[in-house]
């Protein structure tokens, strides 16, 4: 769709019902982002700046909001579903649409399997029983298909469900904050910056990641009322009310308790909850923990199932993804696949590293969603744009440059998974938009190169050019075998794939 | 069924088995079973590394097999 003119049209989603108002649309944001990292990410952050966390929490706020603007005028001049999916494709189309929604889609998919993991994890502190790690994967599958039916049953209950958990958390952390403000044995708090202005900006980078997850506003936004004024709205509402909660719960925090102590603390909100309220304060705030990782996986759930659904509504995905249920109106196909694919990723364990990867995805979207709004206003003006992001285009670059800058902060081994996530992007645009055979064809050259440079490194061994240094001889010899057989057996299959014809084997 | 197609279908589930092991290894030595890492005197900073490798070999192993096995 090229033209302005056809741009409106685009604002009805079919399918889709618009049932979510501001105060469902809000607590979607805010949910999105409170998981339970908040509360145990304080700790390290305050060994990191000291008592100025609060100006890192700050400063997260501050370039979360920048973004945030850019979702505001994306998302009420665009309501589709889909969210940065769809403004990437609006600006630019092809490859760097599918980037987006593709980080966006999987992104959500671990952050879901953390959130449901972080729940299981969480139900020791509230009940006396043991908790082995079978028994927290049974758990996070269990949540994942009780969430799943509710996302399938209609946005409007996932919205309701997200509301009521929402509110019981605010009003948790809103009780221990007035119980912080006013306690007998709080302190001042003193300015204390253990590294000085670096270790504030590396505790910017660390923390950042509790403000993500707020744009799942923009994920739901072809089932929300009024897209032009609700949307922008809620964005801005649910950034502005997380600075607001962050900075009040870390003040509280420091206040309870020093930030010496809070530092080597694993979980240090609770700990300063049981500081302040004694054991009732534990329990509160292990169940607000409880509901952050309920809300976050509820809002995750949604939002994948959405990027999925627009991205096969363009045909990046197969068409089955873009199914909508004729009762729900929700598109249950995509709910589905997306919760077993998470399912198995919190069945494996193996998220608390891959989870990483979430952040990596979620800073790059927030780059391209600043990226696609410039381009927007410069070659389309036309486009009726009922909120426009102040101070532009200050606003994005600024968005741009500070979510970069988080990125060099980022741990070298999540960089190599966001790597490898971009590398599987490419592989699955190809796989889709490109031909069949020329893919396998790809995909036999790289085979090939593998079995040559596999036969190269057991030549090398075997001749005794490269020494495995520390591996008794049995082992080194089981090792050399196997990598004689697997080189083979690449260099097969290489030149098998490579010679495809179409229509033959 | 020429020989081809057969010679296609037994090199692609070797393949894809391979790929899989491969995968499933890189898990074995994250969580270190049986004390993996010091059998192969693989140092903890390393295993990082090795599982990217692993996986990525894994992926690219089981999709080409499946083209094999596929075979259109």
């Amino acid at each position: 769709m090229d033209n302005d003119q056809g741009e409106s049209r685009l604002k009805k989603e079919h399918g889709f019902k618009r049932e979510l108002g501001l105060l469902h649309a809000t607590m979607i944001g805010i949910g999105g982002a409170i998981s339970a990292g908040v509360f145990v990410m304080l700790g390290h952050a305050v060994a990191l700046a000291g008592t100025t966390v609060i100006i890192a929490l700050i400063l997260c706020g501050i370039i979360n909001l920048f973004t945030m603007c850019s979702y505001a005028e994306l998302g009420a001049a665009l309501p589709r579903a889909g969210g940065e999916y769809t403004y990437s494709k609006a600006a630019y189309g092809g490859f760097f649409s599918f980037f987006t929604g593709w980080f966006e889609w999987i992104s959500n998919m671990f952050f879901a399997a953390l959130s449901a993991v972080g729940f299981a994890y969480m139900i020791p502190y509230i009940l006396p029983i043991e908790m082995p790690l079978t028994s927290v994967a049974l758990i996070a599958i269990a949540l994942i298909a009780v969430f799943t039916v509710i996302n399938i049953r209609g946005v409007k209950e996932a919205g309701t469900t997200e509301t009521a958990m929402m509110l019981i958390l605010l009003a948790i952390l809103l009780a221990y904050i007035v119980s912080g403000m006013t306690t007998p044995q709080a302190q001042n708090v003193q300015v204390y910056a253990p590294e000085g202005f670096f270790g504030v900006v590396k505790a910017t980078s660390y923390i950042f990641v509790v403000f993500l997850g707020a744009e799942a506003v923009a994920v739901a936004q072809a089932e929300i009322k009024d897209p032009s004024k609700t949307i922008p709205r809620a964005i801005l509402l649910s950034a502005a009310a997380l600075i607001a909660f962050y900075t009040l719960v870390a003040f509280v925090t420091l206040r309870t308790v020093p930030s010496e102590s809070l530092s080597g603390q694993s979980a240090p909100i609770i700990f300063a909850a049981e500081q302040a309220l004694g054991k009732a304060g534990t329990v509160l705030l292990v169940i607000a923990g409880t509901i952050a990782a309920l809300s976050s996986l509820n809002t995750s759930i949604m939002a994948q199932s959405r990027v999925a659904y627009a991205m096969s509504r363009d045909g990046y995905f197969p068409k089955v993804f873009s199914r909508i249920h004729d009762k729900f109106s929700t598109p249950h196909v995509a709910v589905v696949i997306g919760s077993i694919f998470t399912a198995v990723l919190a069945a494996t364990g193996v998220i608390n590293f891959v989870g990483y990867a979430t952040d990596f995805g979620f800073i790059i979207g927030f780059a391209l969603v600043n990226l696609s709004l410039m381009k927007l206003r410069r070659e389309r003006p036309l486009i009726d744009r009922p909120f426009k992001t102040p101070l532009y285009p200050f606003t994005p670059i600024a968005g741009i440059v500070t979510s970069l800058f988080l990125l060099i902060f980022i741990d070298v081994g999540v960089l190599s998974l966001g790597l490898i996530l971009c590398l599987l992007a490419v592989f699955a645009y190809y796989a889709r938009m490109v031909g069949y055979l020329r893919f396998r064809i790809a995909f036999g050259g790289i085979s090939l190169s593998l079995g040559f440079f596999i036969t190269f490194l057991a030549y090398s061994i075997a001749s005794g050019t490269m020494l495995l240094s520390g591996l008794s001889p049995t082992t080194a010899r089981i090792l050399l075998f196997i990598l004689i057989i697997t080189s083979v057996i690449q260099v097969a299959a290489g030149i098998l794939n490579v010679t495809a014809k179409k229509g033959a084997a | 069924m020429g020989i081809r197609r057969n010679v296609s279908i037994a090199v692609g589930l070797a393949q894809s088995i391979i790929g899989v092991f491969a995968a499933v290894f890189a898990f074995i030595l994250y969580y270190n079973f049986s004390g993996i890492q010091t059998v192969l005197n693989i140092p903890q900073k390393d295993v990082l590394f090795y599982m990217l490798v692993l996986i990525v070999f894994g992926f690219v192993s089981i999709v080409g097999g499946l083209f094999l096995v596929n075979g259109q």
